[in-house]
């Protein structure tokens, strides 16, 4: 190194060359990735595109073949190849014809009209420009000499040679115009002819397709080959559904590809959860994407496309992310708030239904759940207005008369009289109004139900010893159970216990002789108990869970106490008055001189005439038993106990000091919210209502010191909030100082298993403050209404643990092990699919208001008497039987109200025939259906004729007769009763000779000697029967 | 010691730029405090040798006798810095392709996120405004600050170091400036970063950041803290202690400017400085009494803060139209 | 030489099933495609037979007269002696009759031959002939009414599709048949409740039902290990492991205090 070196300026002397290019070559790349992270990097749904494309191509491929083969074997069929040669054979007849027309037209006439077209068409044009100018030219002379030119034009001579001439010929405009319009007119003509040619073969054509069509399930050859092609020229960009008036845009098919293509893709098929078809496309039907979008359903940033976190909207700064697949059903609650039953969302269903029967809305208020104390209010509040509304008016028409006395002129007087008349009239509506208001007001009172007993009962019911052990952990005595475990200490459950018990009231309870617990256990399994409660503990546990289990009662009971529920749930035994906000007692009545009776009949209080609650709030209804049969099952009840159970005995609940605690504690908790305590009937929801729960910003709910938990954990959202809060109900205050237990989370613990807690967390997740518009919501004007509406009284009353309200539910019955047997097969209450196409909606009326149709007889069933099982009688009030009627109408989309078709009456010929036939042997209808003689009625399986006249609708009984096994798959009435001759039905068994000469409709006729069935027709029947048993 | 959190503060794409602060801004104030210093040794070197300085006035280093007196802007300067705006370009280039602007929850007027926090450039004005009354912090300081800026091409007399690197020629101007940006401006944005939670509660950094924290603090004006009631009273005190405080500062800092000594019992704070007595003699009364009084009130900045977090001082002087 | 033939496709088909583990999807394919083609031939020459008989310990218990009544008709068919139920069959030999005796398990898993003849199920005089039979999945029933009366058929299956059809006097015969392996389907009449019968559908022809001398035998069983269950209307069923050997003829016999209702 010398000192020249050293010593030269490195500013001069130096070289940036290098690091000048390395800097420039490393922007270069950067710019290159900029822009590869343009195209793709931040647009990830390209290579999902490309990826569907090869996959989805290539399973078409794969598939085609297969179906291609199968419609060779279609093709290759006799009646294909008969259709397909009638087809050719009319194809050649006319081929000829066909031939020759189109020779005409495209040899002859079109190549005439297109050389006649072009000279038409200028000297047209021309004079059309001329007109033009006249019109929109003001001098006169001018108009003139643009007509003389027109005038000019139309004379004037043009030789035109049309090919097919020899020479041409000499047109003025107008003979142009004529000649074109003929031979346009033949070719229309003659086209005309050649489609009546060839219409027969047309047809043929179209029906070998059809038969073609109608013998592929799945999709055919020929659109998988179009599905290929358009696979071919598939290009990628983005695909979005936009919706204008919600501004919603939904990019999600830009990667799910698959979800509407006309091929059922599954994960097999192609290889990838993201390519599957809707796996719903029914649902999707009624759901048009096009009018939906995805993400109001499915929840997701339907924008977002630069990752699939952010199109899922999983995290935490998007407030609709996309359910999980447990929770997908929380989309439809979204828009179907008013429902108790949503079809296809059976989760949503059960999460709603948890929801209600647990008693959720006892402490949470849920718009729609619980309504009847809502709707009390509204009514009363309306039967004011029109009380008011009626003052004014009275009023009014007094100032009116006397001004219209004191007016001058008679005119006015008698305007004004006139007004007043007008007015009176009007009041007799408002007192219509009223009293329908009236009527609703007293249905209410008897709708309101509780979900647990009433308390005020616990005296006379209860073993004192057993209510502390139960308060403690009612889950730890009876599994399962309704009632949640609170999480109380000894000394609060011994004021709790205390004031429940000495606010019991008291009244006569007769005591009752013991019964026989073996009849009782055989009526309790068969009467219908079981639809509702179950038995046995474990795995021997049977029967329904829509009440309680009843294997213990012996231990907490009083036996008296459980023959009085038995024989009649519904009787209490103090009226209460809403008005006074107490229970009336004897004293009342005797006060006023009346007789300490309350029922439906009496229900209005002696003090105030305001309408009583009679009944005991409970939707247990009454079976009709005689009080033998309620004491035999009673008896068996009290048989039910665990072995050498002692309970600690619980002196201290008649302590008084405890009772005023105990009061506290009871409003505390809530438990007014389901049950009927003295002194708390009218207490309010203890909980935060829940109706828009789903949408509340995730910060206001209240994670407490397990935010960062959560968050780490990945469950900081709504599903995880809800989750952790029902599967542990005090999670929330781990951790948290709070010395004073009332500033604990005080909900009690229902001890849900997770499928339960994945369908209530469903429903609530779904209860949001919708982004829809109004018009998305399901709120139908129509029949649809009705069907809502009947689901809460149906659900309500549990109907589906009898019988089978819609397609695909399965009944208490159907599993219980008793009625698996063939001889019990039949004893199932029946299905009620179709009920409304069934039966007269009239007497469906009058059946659901009194079940035993009967008056005297109330110990029976109106209709089926050989079933063990019983309709109850659920005192409905006439609101909820309006409702039950509109909704078995509406699911089976009936008219209403009904009006019977007329009938053609029976010739006297006509019916000694059916008569005959009943009696023949061909025709066992009497062997099972009842006849009402006793002996063999024990035995029947179907109901007597003599009802059907005001019970069924004659187009459904024929339908039933000719198919029972379509409308119920397995039911005892035999099908292939009848066979199909010709446009009739005819007997399938041998007739009686008279018929042979009877060209009508057999099944018509038997409809209509059933509707005109009388007692003695059956009588006489009955006889004849017997007779030719004799012979 | 919570590192996720500190990882997700550290990672949020708003912060970077305020990280990236953290290490550019101390090297940078080293690289050019190391040039000048190089520069002054020169000049110092120049000085000494006026013949050698009549022939050769370069006044930058790398310097050697025989060197070129100057160097065309065209090709020297340009081509470095056009290397830079090279190398910055890049930067910003895989900035912006690996940091997406971050997307939050959509705007809801009923919910403000917590802690809710300005772009990172205001945050140090945010930061003032816990420790001065919002018409102070949120409309006079910004202000004064923006004039402050304005002015200083008026205020300052020292015609000497420009185009060059050099302290010991701009003491006084390089001081202030690295007071007034570092310790002042970046410091509030850094701590208004990653030491501010939720709440605006101070978090040291690896502390978690959490939500339901609470914390007892009351901060009491100056005159409450002295007992003295009254309205009038609190605002004369107010008026006589910011007086008290002017008349201090004002006389430390003419001091300074004059580069005159000061001693203070046998403590010499500051000592003698012949150049800044030149820069003085050369000052207008305007331009005096504007740089003072715009230091002092700088110089009250950090000692506001300092009462605020060492005595819980609210204001000093609190007035029905103001606080301070 | 030609059972040595066919033993020789089995051999070789058993072979190619042995090393095709890997790809078993495809020839499972195949199977379902075309499932004739691919089935290895029965190998009729090392075919083993199970036999045996099922006897009845304990008291013979007295059935009870059915009271027809309610149908002349048929009572007039028993106007001699009453008809006493089928339930319990003890015949002289101190064997039970109407048990339905299955190979359950260890059947090869293959297409099994469904023989073209129907099973006769004949209602005569109210009650259907014989109370128990057996027949292979798909294989015809035929179902004759001889009575001067109508009657309905009504199986109960849990697994195959229910259905209930009438038969008018001397009506033409039925045709029906049972897709899915189910022991047992009781079948009844709605018109005269006593009548009961019940079908065993197996998918493989090894099964028989005893008679009269409370016999069974199985012919043609490939050599293996096997569960043979014998299933009796009241006593239930009962399980028993067996193996046989190529051509081996085994006696395995019952009893009915063996069996326990399930």
């Amino acid at each position: 190194m010398s000192d020249q070196e050293q010593d030269k300026d490195p500013v001069l002397s130096s070289s940036l060359s290098r690091p000048l290019f390395i800097w420039s070559a490393l922007l270069l790349l950067s710019l290159g990735w900029g822009l590869w992270d343009e195209i793709y990097g931040t647009r990830p749904w390209k290579s999902y595109q490309a990826q569907f494309a090869k996959v989805y191509t290539a399973y078409l491929r794969r598939v085609r073949p297969h179906e291609a083969g199968f419609e060779k074997e279609i093709r290759a069929s006799a009646d294909y190849r008969k259709l397909d040669s009638e087809m050719q054979a009319a194809e050649k007849t006319v081929s000829a014809q066909v031939a020759e027309i189109d020779r005409k037209v495209n040899q002859e006439l079109v190549p005439r009209i297109l050389a006649l077209n072009d000279p038409f068409q200028e000297v047209r044009g021309h004079i059309g420009a001329l007109t033009y100018q006249i019109e929109t030219t003001d001098s006169e002379s001018s108009k003139n000499s643009k007509r003389q030119e027109i005038a000019k034009l139309r004379q004037e001579k043009h030789s035109i040679k049309l090919p097919g001439d020899e020479k041409p010929e000499e047109m003025d405009f107008g003979l142009m115009d004529k000649t074109l319009q003929d031979m346009k007119n033949e070719k229309a003509q003659l086209l005309q002819q050649r489609v009546e040619i060839l219409k027969p073969a047309t047809e043929l054509r179209a029906q070998r397709e059809k038969y073609v069509s109608d013998r592929i399930a799945d999709v055919s050859a020929d659109t998988l080959t179009g599905l290929i092609t358009k696979m071919q020229d598939f290009d990628i960009h983005i695909r979005q559904i936009h919706i204008k008036d919600v501004e919603l845009v939904d990019r999600c098919e830009s990667c799910h590809l698959g979800t509407r293509e006309p091929v059922t893709l599954t994960k097999a098929d192609i290889g990838s959860e993201v390519f599957v078809s809707h796996p719903n496309k029914e649902l999707l039907k009624i759901h048009d994407p096009e009018k939906f979008g995805c993400t109001p359903c499915h929840g997701g940033n339907g924008a977002a496309e630069d990752s699939v976190l952010k199109a899922h909207g999983r995290h935490k700064f998007w407030l609709w992310p996309l359910h999980y697949r447990e929770n997908f059903e929380a989309g439809c609650q979204q828009c179907h708030v008013k429902e108790i039953v949503t079809e296809m969302a059976d989760t949503l269903n059960s999460g709603r239904e948890i929801f209600r029967r647990r008693g959720c809305m006892g402490c949470h208020r849920y718009e729609g759940f619980d309504r009847e104390p809502d709707e009390m209010t509204t009514v009363t509040q309306q039967i004011r207005q029109l009380e008011q509304q009626k003052a004014e008016w009275t009023r009014e028409i007094g100032f009116t008369t006397d001004k219209a006395d004191k007016t001058r002129s008679n005119e006015e007087a008698q305007r004004l009289y006139q007004h007043a008349n007008d007015l009176k009239v009007r009041i007799t509506g408002l007192d219509a109004k009223i009293e329908q208001a009236d009527i609703r007001s007293s249905d209410l009172i008897r709708e309101v139900k509780k979900v647990g007993p009433s308390l005020k009962e616990v005296r006379m019911k209860m073993r004192k010893e057993w209510i502390p052990v139960w308060l403690e952990d009612p889950h730890k005595w009876r599994p399962g159970t309704k009632m949640p475990t609170f999480r109380l200490d000894p000394e609060e459950i011994r004021q709790i216990g205390a004031f429940i018990w000495q606010s019991g009231v008291t009244g006569n309870l007769p005591s009752q002789a013991k019964g026989d617990p073996v009849k009782g256990k055989e009526a309790f399994e068969t009467r219908g108990c079981m639809a509702c409660h179950s038995m046995g503990e474990g795995n021997e546990r049977q029967g329904g869970d829509f009440a309680a289990n009843l294997s213990r009662v012996g231990e907490k009971d009083n036996y008296d106490y459980i023959v009085r529920w038995i024989h009649n749930p519904r009787e209490r035994t103090l009226p209460y008055c809403p008005f006074e906000r107490r229970d009336l007692t004897a004293e009342d009545y005797k006060k006023k001189g009346l007789p300490f009776v309350f029922d439906m009949d009496h229900d209005k209080c002696p003090n105030d005439g305001h309408e009583l609650q009679v009944e005991q709030m409970t939707p247990m209804p009454s079976l009709r038993l005689s009080i033998d049969e309620a004491r035999d099952i009673a008896s068996y009840l009290m048989t039910r106990k665990h072995d050498n159970v002692t309970y600690a005995a619980a002196d201290y609940l008649d302590d008084p000091q405890l009772k005023s605690k105990g009061q506290f504690l009871v409003r505390y908790y809530g438990c007014a919210g389901c049950h009927e305590i003295s002194g708390l009937e009218e207490e309010l929801r203890i909980g935060t209502e829940l109706t828009k729960e789903g949408s509340k910003p995730l910060e206001r709910l209240d994670f407490a010191l397990l935010g960062h938990e959560a968050e780490d954990q990945g469950w900081y959202t709504h599903k995880g909030f809800f989750e952790h809060k029902l599967q542990n109900p005090a999670v929330y205050d781990t951790g948290k100082e709070k010395p004073n237990k009332f500033d604990r989370l005080k909900m009690p613990n229902f001890n849900l298993s997770k499928p339960e807690i994945d369908q209530v967390a469903t429903f609530l997740l779904g209860s949001v403050d919708s982004t829809m518009p109004e018009r998305y919501h399901f709120d139908p004007a129509d029949q649809r209404q009705d069907i809502i509406d009947g689901w809460w009284v149906v659900r309500k009353y549990n109907c589906m643990g009898c019988h089978q309200v819609h397609i695909g539910q399965t009944t208490v019955f159907m599993v219980l092990p008793r009625y698996q047997d063939p001889d019990w097969k039949d004893q199932k209450p029946p299905s009620l699919i179709g009920e409304g196409a069934r039966v007269n909606p009239q007497w469906l009326m009058r059946f659901l208001t009194n079940p035993s149709l009967s008056d005297t007889d109330a110990n029976r069933d109106g209709v089926r008497q050989y079933l063990k099982a019983r309709m109850p009688t659920f005192y409905f009030s006439s609101g909820e039987i309006q409702k039950l009627v509109r909704f078995f109408a509406a699911m089976s989309s009936q008219a209403a109200p009904y009006i019977a078709p007329k009938m053609e009456m029976v010739s006297d010929q006509e019916r000694t025939m059916a008569r005959q036939l009943f009696s023949s042997e061909g025709a066992p209808c009497l062997k099972c259906h009842m006849t009402g003689d006793p002996k063999h009625d024990a035995r029947a399986t179907a109901p007597s004729f003599l009802i059907a006249r005001e019970r069924l609708k004659p187009g459904w009984t024929e339908r039933w007769i000719v198919h029972p096994e379509m409308m119920q798959p397995g039911t005892a009435m035999p099908s292939g009763l009848f066979r199909r001759d010709g446009e009739r039905w005819v007997f399938a068994g041998p007739t009686p000779p008279s018929f042979q000469t009877y060209a009508r409709d057999h099944a018509d006729l038997l409809v209509r000697y059933m509707f005109q069935f009388t007692p003695e027709e059956l009588n006489r029947l009955r006889a004849s029967a017997g007779a030719g048993a004799g012979r | 010691m919570d590192l996720h959190q500190l990882w997700t503060i550290i990672s949020l794409p708003d912060n970077v730029p305020i990280v990236l602060l953290m290490f550019v801004v101390p090297f940078y104030t080293w690289y050019a405090l190391r040039q000048a210093f190089a520069n002054d040794r020169l000049i110092g070197e120049l000085e000494a040798n006026p013949a050698l300085a009549k022939t050769h006035h370069r006044k930058t280093q790398p310097w050697k006798p025989g060197w070129a007196k100057e160097v065309h802007v065209w090709p020297f300067l340009l081509r470095i810095e056009f290397l830079a705006a090279i190398i910055v370009t890049l930067i910003l280039m895989i900035w912006s392709i690996t940091l997406n602007a971050p997307l939050e929850e959509p705007s809801n007027p009923t919910l403000t996120m917590n802690p809710s926090k300005a772009p990172w450039y205001f945050l140090g004005l945010q930061e003032m405004l816990v420790y001065f009354d919002p018409w102070i912090a949120g409309v006079v300081m910004p202000s004064l600050i923006i004039v402050g800026l304005m002015v200083i091409p008026y205020i300052d007399s020292n015609p000497l170091g420009n185009g060059y690197y050099t302290f010991k020629q701009r003491k006084s101007a390089i001081l202030t400036f690295i007071f007034g940006f570092i310790v002042l401006w970046v410091t509030m944005i850094v701590i208004g970063t990653l030491i501010r939670g939720p709440g605006w509660m101070w978090f040291w950094p690896g502390t978690t950041w959490d939500h339901n924290r609470l914390e007892f603090a009351v901060n009491r004006d100056l005159p409450d803290i002295f007992g003295i009631k009254g309205r009038v009273a609190k605002i004369i005190f107010g008026a006589v202690v910011c007086g008290l405080y002017g008349a201090v500062a004002g006389w430390f800092i003419h001091k300074l400017i004059a580069g005159r000594s000061l001693m203070i019992g046998k403590w010499k704070l500051i000592k003698e400085q012949p150049f800044n007595q030149r820069i003085f003699k050369r000052m207008s009364l305007l331009q005096y009494a504007v740089m003072q009084t715009f230091l002092i009130i700088m110089l009250a900045l950090p000692i506001k803060i300092l009462a605020r977090l060492l005595f819980r001082i609210k204001y000093v002087w609190v007035t029905p139209w103001f606080n301070v | 030489m030609k059972s040595i033939f066919v033993s020789v496709v089995a051999a070789s088909a058993l072979f190619v099933a042995g090393c095709g583990g890997s790809k078993a999807p495809e020839t499972a394919k195949e199977e379902s495609a075309a499932p004739a083609a691919a089935a290895p031939a029965i190998d009729e020459a090392n075919a083993a037979t199970v036999t045996g008989k099922v006897s009845f310990t304990g008291d013979k218990p007295t059935m009870r007269n059915i009271d027809m009544s309610a149908n002349p008709k048929c009572a007039l068919a028993h106007a001699g002696a009453a008809q006493k139920s089928e339930e319990v069959v003890v015949n002289g030999n101190g064997t039970l009759k109407n048990v339905f005796v299955w190979i359950k398990a260890g059947v090869p898993d293959r297409q099994w031959p469904v023989p073209g003849t129907p099973v006769e199920l004949a209602q005569k005089g109210c009650m259907y002939g014989p109370h128990v039979i057996g027949v292979q999945a798909g294989q015809d029933i035929k179902i004759v009414n001889d009575d001067p009366t109508n009657h309905n058929i009504h199986p109960l299956p849990k697994i195959n599709q229910e259905w209930n059809e009438s038969q008018p006097p001397n009506g033409d015969p039925k045709l029906k048949k049972f897709a899915r392996e189910e022991v047992m389907i009781a079948v009844k009449c709605n018109v005269h409740p006593w009548m009961r019968s019940y079908i065993g559908v197996v998918n493989h022809p090894f099964f028989a039902v005893t008679g009269d001398d409370g016999t069974f035998s199985i012919k043609g069983l490939p050599p293996g290990k096997y569960t043979i269950e014998a299933w009796h209307e009241k006593y239930g069923t009962q399980d028993v492991e067996i193996t046989v050997g190529a051509k081996e003829s085994k006696t395995q016999d019952f009893d009915s205090a063996q069996m326990k209702s399930s």
